[in-house]
């Protein structure tokens, strides 16, 4: 029974997910022994950030059997309306209004997304597709479109903080990890113990699994879907400042299509897409394969007109491997 | 026979609402601005848009019937177009290349339909992937650059004329056609209603239901195909980035033309009327001189507006029947 365990251990989505991870990692630095030093981890943590928090929404919404593709368009508004306000309106130089404005946003659009879904019960995906355009060609009908590249002082300030500077010994080159990168972090670790831990995240887990069932045993469906969508929102909100602060730049269309990868990182780190199933962990594990690749195709030597194809299969055969798992799993506890 | 009758009427009330919705634009531009509107030319370059994004709804429409979805219509309507585009720079027969653009649409339609089908992935995560293999492989062959200055044979297709009428209304009225006969006469047509109203129940009396999805999708894929030979011929160009924004006007196409998003229930009529009813708003919109992007946000909203009318006019329908039937 034991052994059998282990083998279920040793063949589960997370650790194929990790042995792909560390066979990437050996090919990549096999070509390019620059690969492996402190520099690529901090790139990688640079990059990683905003997908980070945009799959953990993403996930919360999956796990309870919808799917958000309405992020994208949140985000940009969330990060351009305080920076408009910010450079047009009225100076407030205060990164507390800014986050404010950016949530308060989040959580509007949240609240239409769980209305529309969970009160209207129309398909999500066409209700948040539906969102997305609203938020976006409304956003650019009243605002027009232009891009704030210079921070308030106090986000530059942020901008300012490192957690670590790395200082390549050769290159002289500098590699500072932002402060913002505990986000993530912290985010990461409150959902996974809200999931695990939590009369709601049980719920959560209930309802993408079976709905009815869910309602049957006294969990308050729409309640749940509501507060699935809300956090979305309002992360999404948070994670679009994030983007901000680092990026120096608010526009109107900086994350559009975002939502592809995001939803291929949580697909491949195991969240079923029919809900109910995944876990932070495995999410975290798809963010960093994918953006592994992304980042580091260059260094196989893969032509850059190649790269958006070579990323569609890898995230493909992902999808195809874990399904293929799901099924697996199933036939197994039928026997 | 009374429930049938029932269900027919329900629908009518849908087309009518179309109408009306149609009626009410027309009125509104005759009182803004009828001199420009209702004009010869406006019509021709009304007629000269259309048929690209309508013919991309037909392929949204046959799987949105069988309870999928396909988000890589576009992937495939540029895969297609540059295959075409490619051929007949390098000085092949239109003909051929239109045909083998048509092959390489209903192959990447296969291909997602047999992942789907087979494999028992949501038809959504697997089109989505398909969009991003095939932009990708679209991007690689061309290398980024558009493939620009085609034949003037085969510009003629989409901007020719048959006497008055630009010739692409025929292509598009000759695929409405064959799309309405296919899901009204065939078997497989009845296949694609069935598997979409219940998934389970198909497999049980008998129908395999695996062939049924490769061929809806080969299918889709080869509308998707026809749309990216018209699309090409018509802006002289092929690439990767063409036509982004379809996605979600075909998906509006199709739910507001009262097919649902479930699967089992729609008509090519009605979804022929929501292609006409947006591209009359589409214009209105260019005529006004509105940002584009305020046609996104009313576009939005009417996505919103058409599934909450669904939801009303279904609950409605319900209380009928359920009034009628005890008495």
């Amino acid at each position: 029974m034991k052994e059998k365990n282990k083998y279920a251990f040793l063949t589960s989505t997370q650790m194929i997910l990790v042995y792909v991870i560390i066979a990437f990692s050996l090919v990549v630095g096999f070509r390019q022994p620059a690969f492996f030093s402190p520099a690529t981890i901090i790139t990688i943590c640079r990059t990683g950030i905003f997908t980070m928090c945009f799959a953990l929404c993403e996930m919360v919404v999956i796990l309870s059997g919808g799917i958000d593709v309405s992020f994208p368009a949140i985000g940009c508004v969330a990060m351009y309306v305080p920076m408009y306000i910010v450079n047009r309106v009225y100076k407030i130089d205060s990164a507390f209004f800014a986050f404010a404005v950016a949530i308060i946003i989040g959580l509007l659009f949240g609240l239409l997304n769980g209305f529309l879904v969970s009160v209207l019960e129309l398909p999500p995906l066409i209700a948040t597709l539906a969102t997305s355009s609203v938020a976006s060609g409304g956003v650019v009908t009243l605002l027009g479109t232009r891009e704030f590249t210079n921070l308030p002082s106090s986000l530059q300030a942020i901008y300012n903080t490192n957690l670590i500077t790395y200082t390549a010994p050769d290159s002289g080159f500098t590699y500072p990890l932002n402060v913002l990168i505990l986000v993530p972090v912290v985010a990461a670790l409150l959902v996974s113990w809200v999931l695990r831990k939590t009369m709601l995240g049980r719920g959560l887990y209930a309802i993408g699994g079976d709905k009815n069932a869910a309602r049957v045993a006294g969990f308050n469906v729409r309640k749940l879907q509501f507060i699935a969508y809300v956090f979305s929102g309002v992360f999404t909100g948070i994670a679009a400042m994030i983007y901000n602060i680092l990026m120096h730049s608010a526009t109107t269309s900086a994350l559009m299509g975002d939502e592809m990868i995001t939803i291929a990182a949580c697909v491949i780190g195991g969240v079923r897409i029919t809900g109910g199933h995944g876990t932070v962990l495995g999410t975290f594990l798809g963010v960093l394969l994918i953006t592994l690749v992304q980042n580091n195709l260059n260094m196989l030597g893969i032509p850059t007109s190649w790269q958006r194809f070579v990323v569609g299969i890898v995230i493909l055969l992902g999808t195809i491997l874990t399904s293929w798992q799901a099924k697996r799993s199933m036939n197994a506890g039928r026997a | 026979m009374n429930n049938t009758t029932k269900t027919s009427k329900q629908r009518d009330d849908h087309i009518v609402v179309l109408f009306g919705m149609m009626i009410f634009v027309l009125v509104l531009m005759a009182i803004l601005k009828g001199k420009t509107y209702f004009t010869m030319a406006n019509l021709r370059s009304m007629i000269f848009q259309f048929p690209e994004y309508g013919v991309l709804s037909f392929g949204m429409m046959a799987c949105m019937i069988a309870g999928g979805i396909d988000l890589s219509l576009v992937g495939i309507m540029n895969l297609s177009g540059v295959t075409a585009a490619l051929m007949i720079k390098a000085g092949l027969p239109i003909p051929l290349a239109i045909l083998a653009a048509l092959a390489v649409g209903t192959a990447c339609g296969a291909f997602n339909g047999f992942i789907i089908g087979s494999l028992d992935i949501p038809a959504m995560l697997v089109t989505l992937c398909g969009l991003e293999v095939y932009s990708g492989l679209v991007l690689a062959i061309t290398g980024g650059p558009a493939v620009n200055n085609m034949t003037d044979a085969f510009k003629n297709i989409a901007n020719g004329f048959v006497g008055p009428v630009p010739g692409v209304l025929f292509i598009f009225i000759a695929v409405a056609l064959l799309v309405a006969f296919v899901m009204k006469y065939t078997i497989f047509g009845h296949n694609i209603y069935f598997l979409g109203s219940n998934k389970k129940a198909a497999r049980y009396s008998g129908i395999d239901t695996l062939k049924t999805i490769v061929m809806t999708h080969a299918f889709s894929g080869l509308l998707g195909a026809i749309s990216g030979v018209i699309i090409t011929s018509h802006l002289n160009s092929a690439k990767s980035s063409n036509g982004s924004t379809y996605t979600l006007l075909s998906l509006l196409i199709v739910v507001l033309g009262g097919v649902n998003p479930d699967g089992g229930k729609g008509k090519v009529i009605g979804v022929t009327l929501s292609i006409v009813l947006l591209q009359l708003i589409a214009n209105a919109f260019t005529i006004m001189r509105a940002p584009d992007t305020l046609k996104t946000f009313t576009n939005g909203c009417l996505l919103v507006v058409a599934l909450i009318l669904d939801v009303v006019l279904e609950k409605r329908a319900l209380k009928r029947a359920s009034r009628t039937i005890p008495s």
